[in-house]
């Protein structure tokens, strides 16, 4: 019953949830012709979870992932990110909410070219409301580098660095306004098995440390590495359960350190 | 990088115009103004004018000429008139010993240094005495003092003009260049002895070439004026119906009329200016749609990190402003340089005023504001998913 997957959800949003999804759909006219995305999705994720999204192409993923990024609106359907209604707020409104509640992890980095790595990652405090946190950019910036592993590279211009580099970097980036919630759409999608183990383990630890996580991908061994699936067909989750690795998990009480596991 | 300059061309050309132009431009007025105060203020001017016989016009000088009568009426019988001089020009050569130098001969009365605001510098000009009895003595200017004498002491000396011995009473105070002309590459003479020596056949044996006259700053220069136009035309008996024969010349309204050719020509330059800038404009609103364009991707990023539109909108604002304040940065310093270097071959008088400076950094970064705006909004405006999405 501490199970969040196996509850079907109220039609209240749920207290405490970082998302708490209520019969979303969004519906795309194109012309005559209306393309369903979504159709009635609703879910909650409590903090700490580590969600993949699964899905055939065309399914409506990258669709669900703007919504809880806040960087679409709903065509009918409640959406909270943090308690905060979505549809009750304005594009500027939505920007903030982004700004200090959302990390994003793009499948291809989307770093600035010929900026340095530092200043990639004080991008988003530079758009911070709070003088103090613009105030102590670099300071933040290169904090964050050093958690991701790169802190002896930070000058470095993304062109300077490997796709798994590139990738922390936008990790890091995602992470130096301390968000609720970070979102990947398919951030291993550019990256060869190896260095996607390096970035699944990134993202493990910092659900370990509270952070949340949600990424799409199409690779079950990346998804594998996630403690609980949504797998999404034709606008509908159509399997919402734990992975292996969170059956696990909620069957220990206490989590086992990292060098114990293999795989 | 090249590109950003190539589209601020526009700007450069138009800012660099600009400068030079009004460099050269108030550098002529600002001479006018100097030229001005040279002169001498309240000083009239009087010479023969085309006569009017029966209706057919006459060509320049063929009037009766002036005399020395008509200047002693004048100068006794008009009331404000404060001292008046004749003035009859020639060109000379002045020789001594090896050094030789050609230039302008002036036969002056000796009011002349008051009616000119003349001084001399160093040694004495000649008296009214020395004026009337022909005796040949000069006053140099100090250009010629300088080419003839070098650092010495002309004071004394004897040169030759045109062959004749002339003893050097005294140096003027140097007075600059006015209209092109060095002002101080000038020998004066008593006219008496230029009637006699310097200048050729005359039309009258007391004849005066021009009549110089100051006029008293108590009086009303307009009206002292009519009452010297009154006296000559009784002089020369010129009927009621009959135009005038002579012209008098109020110096620095002249001028004055002149100032405002000038400044009319800066209205022109204005309106230049303002064509360019335009011109640069559209060139700098294409570059940055194309930059808008080029970089949507980063756009959609950065609104997906929590920038918001008006963000956006104040980025690329900001990079049209800087880019057009640049553009107008070297055009600055190249339309120095160019008003330097015309003013150094030309020898022409070049001034760039404070406030056109300001006013040229001002225009580039409205332009920048103006044509910036468009591209900016479109920003702004993105979609961020669309925007993230773009290829
Ligand atoms: N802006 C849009 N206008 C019209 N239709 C859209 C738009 N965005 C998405 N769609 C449609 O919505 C459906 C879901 O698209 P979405 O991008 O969410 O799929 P996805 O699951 O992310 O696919 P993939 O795995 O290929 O990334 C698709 O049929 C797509 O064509
Ligand atoms: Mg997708």
């Amino acid at each position: 019953m501490t199970d969040p997957a196996g509850a079907p959800p109220a039609s209240e949003p749920a207290p405490g949830a970082v998302i708490s999804a209520r019969h979303l759909t969004k519906t795309y006219q194109l012309g005559e012709h209306a393309v369903h995305a979504l159709r009635d999705v609703s879910f909650d994720i409590q903090r700490g979870e580590f969600v993949a999204i699964m899905g055939p192409s065309g399914s409506g993923k990258s669709t669900l992932m703007n919504l809880i990024g806040a960087l679409d609106t709903p065509t009918s359907g409640e959406l909270s990110i943090n308690g905060a209604a979505v549809s009750s707020l304005d594009k500027d409104q939505l920007a903030d909410l982004r700004n200090r509640t959302i990390g994003f992890v793009f499948q291809q980095f989307n770093l600035l070219a010929r900026t340095s790595a530092l200043n990639n990652v004080k991008l988003p405090l530079s758009y911070s409301r709070d003088p103090a946190k613009q105030a102590r950019g670099d300071e933040l910036a290169a904090q964050k580098l050093q958690d991701v592993g790169l802190g002896n590279r930070m000058d470095h211009v993304p062109s300077q660095l490997s796709g798994g580099q590139q990738q922390r970097v936008a990790i890091a980036r995602a992470l130096v306004n301390s968000p609720s919630l970070i979102l990947a759409d398919e951030p291993t999608g550019a990256l060869d098995s190896e260095t996607s183990l390096e970035i699944m383990n990134l993202f493990r630890r910092l659900t370990e440390s509270g952070m949340t996580v949600v990424l799409v991908t199409h690779e079950p061994d990346v998804a594998a590495h996630a403690r609980r699936l949504l797998r999404v067909r034709d606008g509908r989750i159509v399997e919402d359960r734990p992975t292996a690795e969170g059956s696990l998990r909620a069957s220990v009480s206490t989590p086992r350190p990292p060098s114990s596991r293999c795989g | 990088m090249l590109r950003s300059v190539l589209t601020t061309l526009g700007i450069i050309i138009g800012v660099a115009s600009v400068i030079v132009m009004s460099a050269i431009g108030s550098g002529a007025s600002k001479q006018i103004e100097d030229q001005i105060s040279s002169l001498g203020t309240n000083q009239l001017t009087i010479f023969p004018g085309s006569a009017n016989v029966g209706g057919r016009q006459g060509g320049f000088g063929s009037a009766p000429p002036l005399t020395e009568k008509d200047l002693r009426a004048v100068r006794d019988g008009v009331t404000g008139v404060m001292a008046a001089s004749g003035n009859l020009n020639g060109n000379a050569n002045v020789v001594i010993g090896n050094a030789n130098w050609s230039t302008q001969v002036q036969g002056v009365g000796s009011e002349i240094e008051q009616v000119r605001e003349w001084s001399v510098v160093k040694g004495r000009f000649f008296d009214a005495r020395e004026a009337a009895s022909g005796a040949k003595v000069a006053v140099l200017g100090d250009t010629v003092a300088n080419e003839l004498f070098g650092a010495g002491d002309p004071v004394g000396a004897t040169v030759r003009i045109n062959n004749a011995p002339f003893q050097v009473l005294g140096v003027l105070a140097k007075k600059g260049q006015a209209g092109g002309r060095d002002q101080d590459d000038v020998v004066m003479v008593p006219i008496s002895t230029a009637r006699s020596r310097l200048v050729g056949r005359l039309g009258a044996p007391d004849q005066i070439g021009s009549l110089l006259v100051k006029v008293d700053p108590r009086y009303n220069i307009t009206e002292v004026q009519a009452d010297i136009e009154r006296v000559l035309r009784e002089r020369r008996r010129i009927g009621a119906d009959k135009d005038n024969n002579f012209i008098i010349r109020n110096f620095a309204e002249f001028l004055e009329t002149r100032n405002q050719a000038a400044q009319t020509l800066g209205l022109l330059l204005a309106a230049t200016a303002a064509i360019s800038l335009v011109v640069g404009g559209i060139g700098i609103m294409n570059i940055m749609l194309v930059s808008v364009t080029e970089r949507t991707r980063e756009i959609g990023l950065r609104m997906a990190i929590g920038a918001r539109g008006g963000d956006i909108l104040g980025q690329f604002l900001t990079e049209a402003v800087l880019l057009c304040l640049v553009g107008g940065l070297i055009g600055l310093t190249l339309g120095a340089g160019v008003s330097f270097m015309v003013a150094k071959l030309l020898s022409w008088p070049m001034h760039i005023s404070p406030v056109i400076v300001l006013v040229a950094i001002a225009a580039s970064a409205s332009v920048g504001v103006v044509f910036g705006f468009v591209p900016a909004r479109r920003a702004a405006r993105l979609d961020p998913i669309e925007a993230l999405r773009y290829e």
